[in-house]
């Protein structure tokens, strides 16, 4: 067992464990609070997988921003929305629900295990990361990618996040 | 580790996310729910770029983390905003649209 | 030779249609001349024709112009011709003679009924279809003519539509007729089969032993014979005569006595080339005519209703023109086709006169003692009466004697016990005949009056009677009320008894030494010859001897039972009950036939058409209704409940390609 494979490992259960989390706890507080603690282990997965800048992105925006906002508005509301939870009118659901889930995933393992897809991965020489990176670092590697290939999702990205702006104006406003 | 593990892993946060959309009746945790399995997609994605030494995969999770923040923003306005005119946020109290 | 034929049948035609189309704007005085006159026309032309046709020699007396080719279709070849021979000259004379009488008697008969102009609108149709039957040249517009004149019959018989009894009658009539149109378009079929033709001189013409198969002349005379079953009221399809008594008395009369129950005979006679080649058909015919007789005899003993016994009596007289023309003597059945025509007419009309009189009662209990009252209805009667019983020198002594005769000479000449039997069964059938007929007479006409006698029963009929609504009311009608018929009545009545008495000196007189006067064989002979057994002039007497003794004795035991008049009591004697309710052939049939026929029919309605046809488009709709709701259901508005199935569908897609491989 290298060091890397422990890491994961740890990660792996840690990150799931928080994960079950999120859909577990009653209050939605730390609801959030155990979402934010996953992202910060999937941070740390990218950083094993050497996407740094993705890494750090992630805890900024995501677990930085994102989630800040989350616990503003379950501040806000949760407490006044109260006994949410009581009186269940699907029960079911639930056991559907579960069902269903662990169906999804038997299958998606058994084709990862089965399929060509983790098996038949092939790099491709020619657009190495690897050799960017190792030429011109991983902030610059990564710049390059995204304002050559790139650049019109980017741009197409930046008219939805103005789309957003404007739509939480419109819906913040007093009726 | 092999590619085969993080997908895996990709796979059972996937699932806990869905499990919790469905099971869950407080929209803020669903949407939480929903915020577990596009992050399980990026896990996915990472993995693949990082295995077909490739910059695209990186590329998709900077996409999907904007757009993810975007939704995050009007969602939270939307469900705000149901709060205001109901002051209830069950979703299973929204069913006007019963068939 | 004149052939007005064409005439003759298009007069009563345009009789009917004026008095169809106008008839009911027309007043009583136009109405009369338009029947009368075509009536009347017609008998002159049918008369101009016959006379015409004595003055032309034996082998010229056919006539059959090609009036109108209807159908020429590769082999078939329809065309529409009148035959004009000694045969249809023959019932052409009847036809329109009796038939101008009864619709003088009709005046008077039908003066008070609201319907005038559509009975003689009805009976000008049925002279019209009459005469197609019997003028037609080929089988076919025999068939035509056949329907059509069961079309009379069924809108005569129904003339009163209101009552019900009446419209069923009707309708029996139609039914059983048809089982005989049945046989006779198969017999047409199977003629036009072998002979590619159906005109009757084609047809008759090609006739050998040789051109012509036994068993296949068999089945088209067995089947034209079950037509004439149906026709003229033989068994085992007679049931509807007896019921048409429902109609008017001069429908009865015309219709049910003298001429289209005749049909039948005339059919056997025309086709007479045909029987002569199957012999078991024409002893099937002789027995059956026998039967008949015989059977029908037997129930005319009991009935109460005066029209009833007179029905019985048809079908009985129908019985041995029958057997006549299964022992080779079709001289003899046209013959006594034409006797029973007059005093057969008479006879029905007597009694309308008497039913007119009454105020439509028609049950002889409560008549008697008429005979003062109604002194020509009582003689004709009478004359009527002898006739029938076969008592010299009246019609029906030539013409009955003629058939005895005939049978008792195939008797001899085959030596078959069965025609002795037949001989015996047709004298006691005239001991019979002689019988009823004269308890009918007395019973009618001598005693005292009956009819203001109240009892019981008669109380409860006349309550019955009056809920009905009849169309002849039924009511007490005191003895001095009743008076002899008009003028317009008893006229016809006259000439109907003369003609019954000499009206039989145109038979044989080969028993009083004079064989070579027969001058109705003569004039048949071209049509009807057949080699017909003969019997020796002691045999013949023998025969003759017995008959008349039979029928006098017959009216001696009525006499002596009835003279007094009319005293009914109903016995409790199981034989008694049997026959007078006519052997319950009526309640079999409707037991054993209509009853299952109409649960059939009841049962395809509610089951077949009801539970399956309507059932299956119901529940095409009900399935449709049940899916859509459950369908429904699937929208519960619930958004979990949505993003379940749609995590459901990528669950099914996931493990597609994973089963895929």
């Amino acid at each position: 067992m290298t060091a890397t494979q422990i890491a994961f490992f740890v990660l792996a259960v840690a990150s799931t464990a928080s994960a079950i989390g999120v859909i577990a706890f009653k209050n939605a507080v730390y609801s959030a609070l155990s979402l934010i603690l996953t992202l910060l282990f999937l941070a740390m997965f990218y950083l094993q997988l050497g996407a740094m800048f993705i890494a750090i992105v992630q805890i900024l925006i995501y677990a930085g921003a994102i989630m800040v906002l989350f616990l503003f508005v379950v501040t806000m509301l949760a407490p006044e929305a109260g006994g949410t939870e009581e009186q269940d009118r699907m029960p079911w659901q639930r056991i559907v629900g579960s069902v269903l889930g662990l169906t999804l995933v038997g299958a998606l393992s058994y084709l990862i295990f089965t399929g060509t897809i983790a098996s038949g991965t092939k790099a491709d020489p020619a657009n190495s990361l690897s050799a960017m990176v190792a030429k011109q670092g991983d902030i610059q590697a990564f710049g390059l990618a995204l304002f050559h290939g790139f650049l019109f999702p980017f741009e197409v990205t930046s008219l939805l996040i103005v789309v957003a702006i404007l739509g939480a104006l419109i819906f913040g406003r007093r009726a | 580790m092999p590619l085969s593990a993080y997908l895996i892993m990709s796979a059972i946060l996937f699932t806990i996310g869905s499990i919790g959309v469905l099971a869950r009746r407080n929209p803020l945790i669903i949407f939480m729910s929903i915020e577990l399995m596009l992050n399980a997609v990026n896990l996915a994605f990472v993995a693949f770029s990082s295995f077909l030494d490739s910059a695209d995969g990186q590329m998709f999770v900077f996409i999907v983390l904007t757009v993810a923040a975007a939704e995050v923003v009007v969602g939270l306005a939307i469900i705000v905003s149901i709060f205001r005119t109901r002051r209830n946020i069950d979703v299973d109290e929204m069913n006007v649209l019963r068939g | 030779m004149t052939n007005l034929s064409f005439g003759v049948l298009i007069l009563p035609l345009l009789g009917f249609l004026i008095l169809g189309v106008l008839g009911r704007f027309m007043s009583r005085g136009a109405i009369l001349a338009v029947a009368w006159g075509a009536c009347g026309l017609a008998f002159v032309f049918a008369f101009l024709s016959f006379l015409s046709m004595i003055g032309t020699p034996v082998s010229g007396r056919v006539s059959d112009p090609t009036i109108y080719t209807w159908v020429v279709s590769g082999n078939l070849q329809i065309s529409f011709g009148q035959l004009f021979d000694p045969l249809s000259a023959t019932m052409l004379m009847i036809i329109t003679g009796v038939g101008l009488l009864i619709h003088i008697y009709s005046a008077g008969y039908m003066e008070d009924d609201p319907g005038f102009w559509r009975f003689f609108a009805y009976m000008n149709f049925f002279i019209f279809a009459m005469v197609l039957l019997v003028t037609a040249d080929n089988f076919l517009f025999l068939l035509v003519g056949w329907a059509l004149v069961g079309l009379a019959s069924f809108l005569l018989i129904g003339f009163w539509y209101q009552r019900r009894a009446a419209v069923a009658a009707a309708q029996k009539a139609f039914v059983i007729n048809v089982i005989g149109d049945f046989g006779l378009m198969l017999a047409i079929f199977l003629i036009f089969i072998n002979f590619g033709s159906l005109n009757y001189q084609d047809v008759f013409g090609k006739l050998s032993p040789s051109a012509l198969g036994g068993p296949t002349a068999t089945a088209i005379t067995l089947l034209l014979f079950l037509a004439c079953t149906a026709k003229s009221a033989q068994l085992p399809l007679y049931m509807w005569l007896p019921d048409a008594m429902e109609g008017p008395t001069p429908v009865s009369a015309l219709i049910h006595a003298a001429t289209m129950v005749t049909a039948g005979v005339y059919l056997v006679a025309r086709a007479n080339p045909l029987f002569e080649l199957a012999p078991v058909a024409l002893n099937v015919v002789a027995g059956i005519g026998g039967a008949t007789a015989l059977f029908a005899a037997t129930i005319a003993l009991f009935q109460l209703d005066i029209k009833r016994v007179l029905a019985y009596s048809t079908i009985s007289q129908l019985g041995y023109m029958f057997m006549a023309e299964g022992v080779h003597n079709y001289t003899g059945g046209i013959f006594h086709l034409t006797t029973h025509a007059y005093f057969k007419a008479l006879l029905f009309l007597g009694a309308g006169a008497v039913i007119h009189a009454m105020g439509g009662e028609q049950d002889m209990r409560k008549m008697g003692g008429l005979r003062q009252r109604m002194p020509i209805t009582f003689w004709t009667f009478l004359i009527a009466a002898l006739a029938i019983s076969g008592i010299f020198p009246l019609s029906g002594f030539w013409s009955k004697d003629d058939i005895l005769g005939s049978v008792l000479a195939q008797a001899n000449a085959t030596q078959n016990p069965w025609f002795y039997v037949l001989w015996g069964v047709g004298l006691l059938t005239a001991a019979l005949t002689a019988f009823y007929m004269f308890r009918l007479f007395f019973g009618i006409f001598t005693g005292s009056y009956r009819g203001n006698v109240v009892t019981a029963h008669n109380e409860a009929e006349e309550e019955e009677e009056e809920e009905e609504g009849s169309g002849h009311h039924a009511g007490r009608v005191g003895y001095y009320d009743i008076y002899e018929a008009p003028a317009v009545m008893t006229v016809p009545l006259v000439i109907l008894a003369v003609l019954s008495v000499i009206g039989g000196f145109v038979g044989s007189l080969a028993l009083f030494g004079r064989p070579q006067w027969q001058p109705l064989a003569n004039f048949l002979a071209s049509v009807l010859a057949v080699k017909a057994p003969t019997i020796s002039f002691a045999l013949g007497w023998l025969s003759t001897g017995l008959s008349l003794a039979l029928a006098l004795g017959g009216i001696g035991v009525a006499w002596l039972l009835y003279r007094g008049g009319f005293q009914y009591k109903e016995s409790r004697n199981p034989l008694y009950q049997l026959v007078f309710h006519k052997y319950y052939v009526d309640e079999i049939l409707t037991a054993g036939l209509v009853n299952p026929l109409q649960a059939l029919g009841r049962f395809a309605s509610r089951f077949i058409e009801g539970s399956l046809l309507d059932g299956g488009s119901r529940g095409l709709a009900f399935l449709f209704r049940l899916s859509s709701t459950g369908l429904r259901r699937l929208q519960t508005g619930y958004m979990r409940n949505y993003a379940l199935i749609i995590l459901l569908g990528v669950v099914l897609i996931v493990i597609y390609y994973a089963v895929r491989g």
